[in-house]
């Protein structure tokens, strides 16, 4: 079994290495498309591919400020770009709707003034949503422009804010020292007042006094007289009262005599219920002063002696008041402290980024992948159906049977041509259809014109299958061949992805793939947004592509296929 | 069905005579269905075909016969318009081929070596096809697809895939194919190789039926007793060069009058084992192939009287030791070894 298994598997590896086709395909397909892929997306990764990308970058200032300067000058310093000024938006927008740029930024009237006042504003970049790599760098480039605005205006405001605040230690300063000679004046101010004060309070004191003595002499004299004049009156109404009083006095100690008679006779009387009669009142006894006012004449009236007035209290109250009072009318100079001017922070600069076409910046990767791939099997399928069709035809006889019909050379080949366009125009169809269905891509504002591309597309692909099969001399040629020429096409032509990753010189190429112009007119439709007239040059190349493909491929299949 | 009142009335007509208004069966009868004159093709350098001259009369079968390599398919080749011919003169029912290449197309049907059918196609399909494409209007081709598969006995069968046809039935489908619309000139490059026995009768009475009907007919084939029975007239070629024409009894007799005897021995005879025999010689050709009979090597001789084989095989038995023989008239496949030196599968 061993020896049988063995021999098997030498067999189908000298199958394997004598099938050249096999080989190809195992080989040198693998090794084309890794380069073409490594090639592609070398600028993706960042290698060094030996060749500096520039991105031109049209500006627009419709600010009219030293702003657009500014910015430029900033975006200068980036040897990858090639800024330059234009004159207006609409022109702006036109390079980058033209594909001769891939973003335009445009510095919006009265940004400056925004920002001078502290607002916020934003620089407008308008991109180009299917040349993702350009986008983004463009991107990063501004914003890091911005940064390097938004850095000098920081500056800017902090060496101001130094100055000023340098101005403002210096006022303070002299303010500290006015405020001390002014401390020390009051001192001055205040020790003299103090002892300008004592020596008016001891004027004061002396004239109080000497006041306050006459005073005091005036009133006790006055007093005496007074005291005299009411000692006689108090006399005179005294010795008028006195008789009354006397013989009141008595009335009331014989009615007291008589009522202790009645009250004896009344206990008499009572007998044995004597004791039952309460204690009748006591009359009340003179008292011994009125005994002795009745009896001796009015005292006179004792005056004191020195009556002491006293009116300084108030006066010294009065004094320190004018104490305080010259003190606060001290006049102190006090440094005019100039204010600092209002310091605006650095407002916000802000970038917004547009799509050229108004749509989103951001794509649907489907939108890509979706014609892309489609392109790349219509192609694959085409390369089999047309040119292993005719190949197969040759192989069964059957093309040489219907060669020797009556039947012009041209409608064999156009009508098997004619077939395989109708079949690839359904297939793309159909594929676009599932893609909306499934994935949502976008189909542009005429889905009806996805069919010019497609048309034209499929034209080529077809006219290259004819080629390919008037060049290939068996099927073992086309398979891998083809393939190859094909999957090239499609990576290098953008079907896989955007194009714009690709080095320059790499687009530069693309530019003979019929691929290259189909995806272009695909992505003016679906991603860019654009009307059927976008369209018209890719369309045009993509039939001349296609005419050209079958100019050669008509000659070639005449030429091996010549009749009588 | 369209028929013609001078061909069998089951052989459908093309749309093309009928529009022409012309008849080939009764329009042409002395002229040839097919003349070749002095046709030469050369093909990378080298001359494959060397002023090559025949001619097929119209309801003729002619067999074009010779190694692989003599020019066969070329010959097939220019007449089915496929390939263009250096010198010579070539006509087709009439037609000069290069004068006329598309009134030639309309005169030819064309059976190839390999079936030359579409795989996926019914064979109502494939043969519907092609009547279509040679100018039949739908319905007609419909009809005259439907005619010829009847013909060679596939009706039945006709709406399957040819994919799963036997290759005797393949064979007959292609045999159809080339039958459609009539044509009053058939070319037909090895119609029966590798096919049953039923469908080798089926093919052979298809195309004695079309050659009845008075078209010309060149038959390329290898198989000599084939062209020998079914061929009125065979032309031998051989290195691009016509060596011989005419009918296949009459070429046998020219090359090889009387009898052969084949002696098998253990070993080769010697050159000269005949001696001086009268009315008997060595044929070297066959002793110069070596060719080995199933128990020895076999030598040939022609004998003018069949009473000189007993003389033979003694001359025969004194050199080796005689294992087998045999003595018959010689067939068109000794006369080709007579005159080209090698057989025809060569």
């Amino acid at each position: 079994m061993l020896t049988s298994l063995g021999v098997i598997v030498a067999k189908d590896l000298k199958l394997l290495l004598r099938d050249r086709a096999a080989l190809l395909f195992l080989t040198i397909a693998p090794i084309v498309v890794m380069s073409v892929a490594g090639f592609s997306l070398a600028p993706l990764y960042g290698a060094d591919t030996d060749e500096r990308i520039t991105y031109d970058l049209p500006i627009v200032d419709e600010d009219g400020g030293e702003l657009a300067t500014q910015i430029e000058d900033a975006l200068r310093g980036d040897e990858s770009l090639e800024v330059r000024r234009v004159a207006s938006r609409a022109e702006a927008l036109e390079l980058v709707r033209g594909k001769k740029a891939g973003s335009a930024l445009v510095i919006p009237a009265g940004t400056r003034d925004a920002l001078a006042a502290g607002r916020p504003a934003r620089l407008v970049l308008y991109t180009d949503p299917v040349r993702f790599l350009d986008r983004i760098n463009m991107t990063l480039r501004v914003a890091k422009a911005r940064d390097v605005l938004a850095d000098a205006e920081r500056a800017r405001i902090v060496a101001q804010l130094e100055e000023q605040r340098a101005n403002v230690k210096a006022q303070l300063e002299e303010l500290d020292a006015t405020v001390q000679r002014v401390r020390e004046n009051l001192a001055t101010m205040r020790r003299e007042a103090g002892e300008e004060r004592e020596r008016a309070a001891g004027a004061i004191d002396a004239e109080l006094n000497r006041l306050q003595a006459d005073v005091s002499r005036e009133v006790d004299a006055r007093i005496k007289e007074v005291v005299a004049q009411v000692d006689a009156a108090v006399a005179a109404r005294v010795g008028a009262l006195q008789q009354p009083a006397r013989a009141y006095l008595d009335e009331l100690a014989t009615t007291r005599r008589e009522f202790e008679a009645w009250f004896a006779e009344l206990q008499r009387l009572a007998a044995r219920r004597a004791d039952r009669i309460p204690d009748p009142p006591a009359f009340p006894e003179p008292p011994p002063e009125l005994e002795r006012a009745i009896e001796e004449p009015p005292a006179p009236i004792e005056l004191p002696v020195n009556v002491e007035l006293r009116i300084l209290p108030p006066l010294r109250a009065a004094l320190d008041a004018l104490d305080a009072l010259a003190v606060g009318d001290v006049d102190v100079q006090v440094p005019q402290l100039e204010l600092p001017q209002a310091v605006i922070p650095a407002a916000s600069l802000g970038v917004e980024e547009i799509s050229i076409d108004g749509g989103p910046t951001e794509i649907n990767p489907f939108d890509q992948n979706v014609p892309g791939f489609s392109v790349t099997f219509m192609l694959l399928g085409m390369l089999f159906a047309v040119a292993l069709g005719l190949l197969d035809e040759r192989d069964w006889g059957t093309f040489d049977r219907v060669r020797a019909l009556p039947v012009p050379m041209l409608s064999i080949v156009v009508g098997k041509l004619a077939s395989r366009l109708t079949v690839g125009v359904l297939q793309m169809t159909v594929l676009f259809a599932v893609g909306f269905a499934l994935f949502r891509v976008s189909l542009g504002p005429q889905p009806w014109a996805l069919l010019l591309p497609i048309l034209g597309i499929v034209f080529a692909g077809t006219a290259l299958g004819l080629l390919a099969a008037a060049i290939a001399p068996s099927r073992d040629a086309v398979v891998p061949v083809g393939s190859i020429a094909i999957l090239t096409m499609a990576a290098v032509g953008g079907c896989w992805w955007p194009i714009d990753l690709e080095p320059e010189w790499m687009r530069s190429i693309a530019l003979a793939f019929p691929t290259t112009w189909a995806m272009d007119a695909f992505n003016d439709l679906m991603l860019r947004g654009r009307r059927a007239e976008a369209v018209y040059e890719s369309v045009a190349m993509l039939f001349a592509h296609g005419a050209v493909y079958l100019a050669i491929g008509l000659a070639l299949f005449r030429r091996r296929y010549s009749r009588a | 069905m369209q028929t013609c009142r001078c061909l069998p009335a089951n052989i459908p007509v093309a749309p093309i005579f009928r529009q022409s208004r012309r008849c080939y069966a009764r329009g042409v009868p002395a002229a040839a269905a097919i003349s070749v004159d002095r046709l030469v093709v050369n093909r990378g350098g080298r001359r494959v075909l060397d002023e090559i001259t025949f001619d097929v009369a119209p309801g003729e079968i002619v067999g074009l016969i010779g190694p692989n390599g003599a020019g066969k398919t070329t010959t097939l080749a220019v007449l089915s318009t496929l390939l263009a011919p250096d010198a010579g003169e070539v006509r087709i029912a009439g037609h000069d081929l290069r004068r006329a290449p598309q009134a030639v197309r309309r005169s030819i049907g064309r059976v190839p070596q390999e079936t030359a059918l579409y795989p996926t196609l019914t064979g109502r399909e494939n043969a519907a096809f092609f009547a279509r494409v040679g100018g039949a209007r739908a319905a007609d081709a419909r009809r005259a697809a439907a005619a010829a598969l009847e013909q060679i006995g596939l009706a039945a069968r006709a709406d399957e895939r040819t994919a799963v046809y036997s290759g005797g039935m393949q064979r007959r489908l292609s045999l159809a194919c080339g039958l459609l619309g009539a044509p009053p000139v058939l070319l037909l490059d090895e119609p029966t190789v590798g096919v049953d026995p039923q469908s080798y009768e089926s093919i052979v009475a298809a195309i004695r039926a079309h050659a009845k009907g008075g078209a010309g007919l060149l038959y390329s084939t290898h198989n000599m007793e084939e062209a020998e029975q079914l061929c009125d007239r065979v032309v031998l070629i051989d290195r691009g060069r016509v060596v011989a024409t005419g009918a296949p009894g009459h070429l046998i007799r020219g090359a090889l009058p009387g009898l052969l005897i084949d002696v098998v021995t253990d070993e080769a005879l010697p050159r000269g084992w005949l001696g001086d025999l009268a009315g008997a010689r060595e044929i070297a050709a066959l002793a110069a192939t070596g060719r080995t009979a199933p128990h020895g090597i076999a030598a040939r001789a022609a004998l003018e009287d069949v009473a000189l084989a007993p003389r033979v095989l003694e001359l025969a038995a004194r050199e080796r030791t005689v294992l087998d023989f045999r003595v018959h008239r010689p067939s068109l496949h000794d006369a080709f070894l007579t005159l080209t030196g090698r057989a025809p599968r060569d």
